[in-house]
């Protein structure tokens, strides 16, 4: 936990680590619940959601954990709090599914809803969100062929396998590397972080079985996956959508540039009350100020 | 012999990011929602790094793509600054291996992705970085997020994994310095940690966090050659295991498990929904473990023994050494900054033998041990801070080190986190949050 107005080579304020936690050292989701100021948080390697109180420091155990054979979890990615309906959101990308739990489930507990199959298009879920206002879940989900690589966009009560109400994705749209998607609550925007425009290259194992048929690439020199790839035409950037965006298309509002380059997009947070949009990857995370960006947008672009 | 100053690199750096700390917090101050840019701008400090990184957005070619101001058509934004950056533009260490032979110590650095060698006896007192005599960084090399490290006295070559971005290991040689080529790379399983050599069997092995196995393979293994064999499954007791050490003299192989374990199942964008997965079980938590397996095991195989429970004081268990001399296991404890030494035949729930902790040692947040015999030392690398400690072989308690080599100026702060890929706003606190 770092201090907003942090700038530089700074240390954390406070930090939660340790065995008693039942953390990890490989999380790649966080949701702060402003209401019941709790922090949510998936640990992909224990199959679990845990909960602690926002305050928490130190090596404290959470508050509460959803983990057991009734919830189905495998490897939890990405994390939303809905406070308004109560509920706790997560995308499980080795489920292939939104998992929906009531927000004060604890322990071995069934989801409420899950949203998966062939209809839904969802595969490797990196990011999720919810809109408790206009009842939509928006969840970022990539598909190694090129097919619906981008933005989803499901009915808050969607349950099973159902399609998008709305998919945001395709060659103009240059989506293809992305993770942390969130919506500004105020105008249902919704920003998401990509970190290149080059797709997630394919992984020479299935888990620990060597991929059939796997061939390398040609090794070149940037040839980082996960980051930034240093191209200048295939940098990462914080792209924005109307609530409302459908299809093909570009962002309605972009952050790009060295700012972004300094750790890449992998995720992005918001503070809608000073107007800032928080962009974290690698080792570091940098702070926008944009108030554009927090207002609606007209059909043919720009804000009103 | 070739000198790297990192303190100038860093500098460097510096000159874009603009790492001139402002104050660290302040309360939120009551603001209407819609406040002006200029109220927004006056409410908080707003230092030079915006005019840094704006003058070098204007140095960009604009190459097409997305740095195209062509694109996206109608948007608003494009090349912006930030109005703040944090970032820890020196390196950390993670992984350490010391060669008594060569009289070098090899360290990976997660942070800035490259492997800095030092000569054994590098290190004092002194507040000031100290000089690597080798240091191997830049695209050629294929660092990403790297974790153990392994050297190779005999071939003067020393390895390192990428626990991320770039799924490989990478081997370099005694005479690779700057931005080298890797003389040969292994592509391993995604989340690969540790990697331990055992030459007489000539074989390598290496610990992966996410499949909770270890995969062996032959020593000079390279491009996409396999494993000649995994052991991997629920008997195993791999639980998110990190350090390794392959000991050849009892044939044994011991591993570090942080007690984290989930069923994972294929999930990257280019595998099909799986349906057909068999028995489900669910994710577990627990305690950490120091588990030891017969070296030619093979599957789903049981550990010979494990050491865990509470009287150990495992707590996030990283990397591990083993002292075939003394019958002496050390281990960097994460979790309570710490140096657990436990007898290399325990099993169960027993005490360490000895246990280096405290504000003396300062040890803060260990990942990586290396015990050496031969000039009784023992080299404890940590993250939590920009430097690694070398203490006497038998050093025991609340104890000052021996020497302290540098990696940043003292009291340089870390940021903590290293891959992240997510954050959050905590409001009420006015709190960026960032997972690990």
């Amino acid at each position: 936990m770092f201090a907003r107005l942090a700038n530089g080579n700074v240390a954390p304020k406070r930090v939660i680590e340790g065995q008693a936690t039942n953390l990890s050292r490989t999380m790649h989701g966080i949701a702060y619940d402003a209401i019941h100021d709790e922090i949510v948080i998936p640990v992909a390697l224990g199959g679990a959601v845990l909960v602690f109180r926002a305050d928490a420091t130190g090596e404290v155990p959470p508050l509460r954990a959803i983990q057991g054979t009734r919830t189905r979890l495998v490897r939890p990615h990405t994390v939303a709090v809905d406070p308004v309906n109560n509920e706790i959101l997560t995308a499980d990308p080795s489920m292939r599914a939104v998992v929906v739990f009531d927000r004060t489930a604890n322990g071995n507990v069934a989801p409420k809803r899950v949203i998966t199959g062939p209809k839904t298009g969802l595969l490797d879920i990196v990011g999720l969100d919810v809109d408790p206002i206009r009842n939509v879940i928006v969840a970022a989900s990539r598909k190694g062929n090129g097919e619906k690589v981008g933005i989803f966009v499901f009915d808050r009560l969607a349950n099973g396998d159902v399609e998008p109400k709305q998919f945001i994705g395709g060659p103009n749209s240059k989506l293809a590397h992305f993770r942390q998607v969130t919506i500004d609550p105020a105008t249902g925007n919704i920003f998401l972080a990509q970190q290149n425009t080059r797709m997630k290259q394919m992984e020479a194992y299935v888990l620990d079985k060597p991929r059939e048929g796997f061939k390398a690439k040609e090794e070149k020199e940037d040839e980082d996956d996960d980051s930034d790839s240093g191209r200048l035409d295939q940098m990462g950037f914080i792209a924005v959508y109307a609530p409302d965006d459908n299809g093909d298309i570009p962002p309605r509002a972009i952050i790009k540039g060295p700012g972004i380059r300094l750790a890449g997009a992998a995720g992005v947070a918001l503070n809608p009350k000073r107007k800032e949009i928080i962009t974290v990857g690698g080792n570091g995370f940098q702070t926008f100020l944009l108030p554009e960006f927090f207002k609606p947008f007209r059909k043919t672009g720009g804000t009103r | 012999m070739r000198r790297v100053l990192i303190a100038a690199a860093a500098a460097s750096a510096l000159l874009l990011a603009g790492a001139e700390p402002s104050p660290e917090a302040s309360a939120p101050g009551d603001l209407a929602d819609d406040a002006s840019l200029e109220a927004l701008l006056a409410a908080d400090c707003v230092d030079d790094t915006a005019m840094e990184i704006a003058q070098a957005a204007g140095r960009l070619p604009q190459e097409g793509g997305v740095a195209s101001d062509q694109w996206p058509p109608h948007a608003i934004g494009g090349v912006i600054p930030p109005i703040r950056s944090v970032s820890d533009l020196f390196p950390t260490f993670d992984g350490v291996a010391v060669d008594t032979e060569n009289n070098r110590v090899i360290f990976s650095d997660e942070n800035r992705h490259s492997m800095l060698v030092y000569d054994r006896t590098a290190g004092g007192s002194s507040n000031d970085v100290t000089e690597p005599v080798q240091w191997v960084f830049g695209p050629k090399a294929q660092l990403g997020y790297i974790a153990g490290v392994e050297v190779d006295p005999k071939r003067k070559e020393f390895y390192t994994v990428n626990n991320d971005g770039g799924d490989r290991m990478v081997v370099f040689s005694y005479d690779d310095h700057g931005n080298a080529q890797p003389r040969r790379t292994l592509t391993l399983p995604h989340q690969s940690w540790d990697v331990s050599l055992a030459p007489t069997r000539d074989e390598i092995a290496i610990t992966v966090q996410q499949s909770n196995a270890i995969s062996i393979f032959k020593r000079g293994a390279k491009g996409t050659d396999h494993p000649i064999r995994t052991i991997r499954g629920l008997a195993t007791g791999l639980e998110d295991p990190h350090g390794l050490y392959f000991d050849e003299t009892h044939n044994e192989l011991i591993t570090a498990n942080h007690g984290n374990w989930t069923q994972i199942r294929p999930y990257t964008p280019y595998d099909p929904i799986v349906t057909d997965v068999g028995e489900y079980k669910s994710g577990a938590f627990h305690p950490s473990a120091i588990t030891f397996h017969a070296a030619d095991a093979n599957g789903d195989v049981p550990p010979l023994r494990t050491i865990e429970g509470d009287l150990t004081g495992l707590n996030w268990p990283m990397g591990i050494d083993v002292d075939l001399t003394h019958h002496e296991i050390a281990v960097a404890n994460y979790g309570d900054s710490s140096v657990r030494i436990f007898r290399r035949d325990a099993k169960g729930n027993v005490q360490p033998t000895r246990v280096i902790r405290g504000a003396l040692t300062q040890i803060v947040g260990p990942v990586s041990v290396a015990i050496d015999v031969k000039n009784e030392e023992l080299w404890v690398a940590n993250y939590g801070d920009h430097t690694a400690v070398v203490f006497p072989r038998t050093a025991s308690g609340n104890v000052r080190p021996k020497r302290i080599i540098r990696n940043a100026p003292k009291d340089t702060p870390t940021c903590g986190f290293t891959n992240a890929s997510a954050a959050a706003y905590d409001s009420k606190r006015d709190e960026i949050l960032v997972p690990n």
